[in-house]
């Protein structure tokens, strides 16, 4: 078998890896009972070396995307893991059904979703995708064939979900479906003056509408001004969303320019035109398509191409509402000081409960890219001492360069996800460049 | 109407199911795998709510195509047509071969086909209209060091296909074959090429719109059409060469 050369995301890490692509079952459990190190595949589009290890099988589970039950009554739906997002919103959206935690990525893979516990736009709403799960198939080389559940295997389901593919291949997930009765999104937008106004700005909605934000960060007077975007299902009855526009046969992801195309002018330059165009609609109501809204980056490939060779680093924290006044004067101190070049700015709520290795809690989520250069390293080493002060919570599956040291202060559980993995996988068959530097 | 077709379960076979469902044909699909046919038929349902019949056979044991054909014999009175996405390769497949490895690879990819056709030909006593497609592969162009006996079974095939041709010619059969280059499939995943592959998805609607064409032969990718004839022209000696060269 010959080697394929794999860069993450991010382009911080590169490897040699063997690739295997299954597309039966048989051929699962022969690939898997043969090789001694492996790894589950989703697109491989992470910003983290999470699916591959150099010189180790990965197993690509494209192929793996059927649809094998859908209960329209019970709102259930069970599918192969390999299945892209915008494939299973296809088939469920015509149903007037989805699944509302979504990354911002058509191509992403529904077993890449699970085994890193993804949320979408709707987080302060939705939670994560954990909310939605309800069993799981997985196969592993020494367990087999295993059926996980709330009521069956528990522990493995729980370390399955956000598990980084660390228990072995998932083959099908069981989930619950949530109504989307509507046709688009009726987008509205607030203006706000700097990061603290952006959070005085996030309301409590007790209806379904999604907020984010987007802020300035191309220079210090300008830190945080934006807007906050919201997001509601324009509710048409006997209307479905147009689900032709959601195909996507082609990750456009994989390649770079050669050189870095960000830069203060450029971030500049986009920053204002950006700002300037959304100027004209604050205090209007428009409506915008679902792909749009749900992935932003699908069209918009460019913007990592532009980050060119060296790549990128994505950041993202969740900071407990009670903390984030002191925290955003301590991110703005030291974006102050350092001055890095970042791409983008964007806060949203989410909710949920941090367990194991899962990015969720109750908060604000904070993202931040920057360009790799030594300014961004040195704020992003700040922004470590502030996560690991106030045991913020950083996304694992976001940020390559976050230090073993860092994740062990701010997850309490690390030591029990290492341990119960351990304790059900004593030979650690599944690994990754990620579980390396997080030494499971 | 139904098609049938033979090796469903994954790659081109897979792709042409889920082309004939969502232009409504029903199917009966044939596979060793009863897991991965029961799921295929649960997913094409779903998608295209065509009629699915799923018949587990192995096409590399000729009991089990004998048996198949005993049991089965009413389904072959409903079809309109029969489809042969089947490939069988295995790494042990060289010119020392074993026999039960070689015998497995020539009833796979060309003895049970023939008595899959020889069936429904003989049933059809109404003459009614049956189309019938074949695939054959690049590799049946030569004779090679690795997948000895598949090319060898590809070669028959394509022969027996032109044979098919020729002597359904005034019938109300139309009989097309594919001679395939290297595919986005499982068995040519993880082999770096020197052409690029050509995608199923479009070799399945290639397929269907071609339905209706008597007696063709087409290549695909359409690049393997020169190359397979220079391979035919060039003298032996010279192809040698250049098989060493690239193997
Ligand atoms: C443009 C972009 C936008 C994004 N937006 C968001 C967002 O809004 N919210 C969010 O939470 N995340 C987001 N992400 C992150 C993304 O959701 C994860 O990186 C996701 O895991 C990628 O899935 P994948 O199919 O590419 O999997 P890969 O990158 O191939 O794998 C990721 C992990 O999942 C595991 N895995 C994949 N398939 C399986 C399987 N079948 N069985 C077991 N383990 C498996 C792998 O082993 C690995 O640990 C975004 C990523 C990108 C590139």
């Amino acid at each position: 078998m010959e080697k394929v050369k794999i860069q993450s995301l991010d382009k911080n890490y590169s490897a040699n890896i063997f690739v295997k692509r299954p597309e039966k079952y048989r051929e699962l459990k022969e690939i898997s009972d043969r090789y001694e190190k492996m790894i589950p595949m989703g697109s491989c589009s992470s910003y983290v070396p999470a699916s591959f290890c150099n010189d180790n099988l990965s197993i690509l589970m494209t192929k793996f995307n059927k649809i094998i039950e859908f209960d329209k009554v019970n709102k259930t739906i069970t599918v192969e893991a390999g299945i892209k997002i915008s494939e299973l919103l296809q088939f469920t959206l015509k149903n007037k059904l989805w699944i509302p935690q979504i990354p911002g990525y058509p191509s992403i893979t529904l077993g890449g979703i699970v085994a890193t516990n993804a949320h979408g736009k709707s987080s302060a709403f939705h939670g994560t995708i954990r909310q939605q799960i309800k069993e799981i198939l997985i196969y592993h080389k020494t367990h087999g064939w295993l059926n996980l559940s709330k009521d069956e295997n528990k522990k493995i389901f729980d370390l399955t979900i956000g598990g980084f593919g660390l228990t072995g291949t998932i083959v099908q997930v069981k989930l619950k479906l949530e109504d989307f009765i509507g046709y688009n999104f009726k987008t509205s937008l607030i203006k706000t003056n700097s990061l603290i106004d952006t959070i005085n700005n996030f309301n409590e909605e007790n209806k379904e509408v999604y907020q984010y934000s987007w802020n300035r960060s191309d220079n210090i007077t300008n830190l945080g001004k934006g807007f906050i975007f919201k997001n509601e299902i324009n509710s048409i009855e006997n209307s479905s969303v147009d689900t032709r526009g959601l195909y996507h046969d082609t990750n456009k992801l994989e390649s770079n320019f050669k050189f870095n195309l960000w830069n203060n002018f450029t971030i500049k330059f986009s920053q204002f035109l950006y700002y300037n165009f959304h100027l004209q609609k604050k205090n209007k109501i428009f409506f915008e398509n679902f792909k749009k809204i749900i992935f932003p980056f699908s069209g918009k490939e460019m913007y990592f191409k532009m980050f060119g060779r060296n790549g990128l680093i994505e950041s993202q924290i969740i900071v407990p509402a009670k903390k984030i006044n002191q925290i955003i004067d301590e991110i703005e101190f030291n974006l102050k000081k350092e001055l890095p070049e970042i791409t983008l700015l964007s806060i949203k709520k989410i909710k949920g409960e941090c367990n194991y290795l899962r990015f969720e809690n109750d908060g604000f989520c904070i993202t931040f890219d920057f360009v790799r250069n030594k300014k961004s390293l040195n704020f992003m080493e700040n922004l470590d001492s502030i996560c690991q002060n106030n045991q913020l919570i950083p996304s694992i599956i976001k940020d390559s360069r976050l230090r073993l040291n860092t994740i062990k202060i701010c997850y309490n559980a690390y030591d029990q996800f290492k341990k119960d993995l351990n304790e059900f996988d004593n030979r650690r068959i599944y690994r990754s460049q990620l579980s390396d530097i997080l030494e499971l | 109407m139904t098609y049938m077709i033979v090796g469903a379960s994954s790659g081109l076979g897979k792709d042409l199911a889920h082309e004939f469902a969502s232009n409504n044909k029903n199917l009966i699909l044939i596979s060793r795998d009863k897991t991965d046919l029961e799921y295929l038929k649960s997913d094409i349902i779903l998608k295209h709510k065509v009629d699915v019949k799923i018949l587990p056979a192995d096409l590399s044991s000729i009991d089990d195509v004998e048996n198949f054909l005993r049991s089965n014999e009413k389904t072959f009175n409903s079809l309109d047509g029969l489809l042969f996405p089947i490939a069988l390769m295995t790494e042990k497949d060289k010119v020392l071969a074993s026999s039960l490895e070689s015998k497995k690879i020539i009833y796979s990819n060309f003895y049970s086909i023939t008595l899959l056709i020889n069936n429904t030909l003989s049933i059809n006593k109404n003459k009614k209209n049956i189309t019938i497609v074949g695939f054959g592969s690049i590799s049946a162009s030569i004779g090679r060091h690795v997948n000895t006996f598949y090319s060898a079974a590809k070669n028959a095939l394509e022969t027996y296909f032109e044979s098919l041709i020729i002597t359904t010619l005034n019938e109300n059969i139309k009989v097309q074959f594919y001679t395939l280059g290297y595919l986005d499939t499982g068995l040519s995943f993880e082999k770096k090429l020197i052409l690029p592959k050509g995608s199923t998805k479009k070799l399945a609607k290639i397929v269907f719109s071609n339905l209706n064409i008597s007696g063709g032969k087409f290549y695909f990718p359409f690049w393997w059409k020169p190359i397979s004839l220079a391979i035919n022209i060039l003298p032996f000696s010279i192809v040698k060469l250049i098989v060493k060269r690239f193997n």
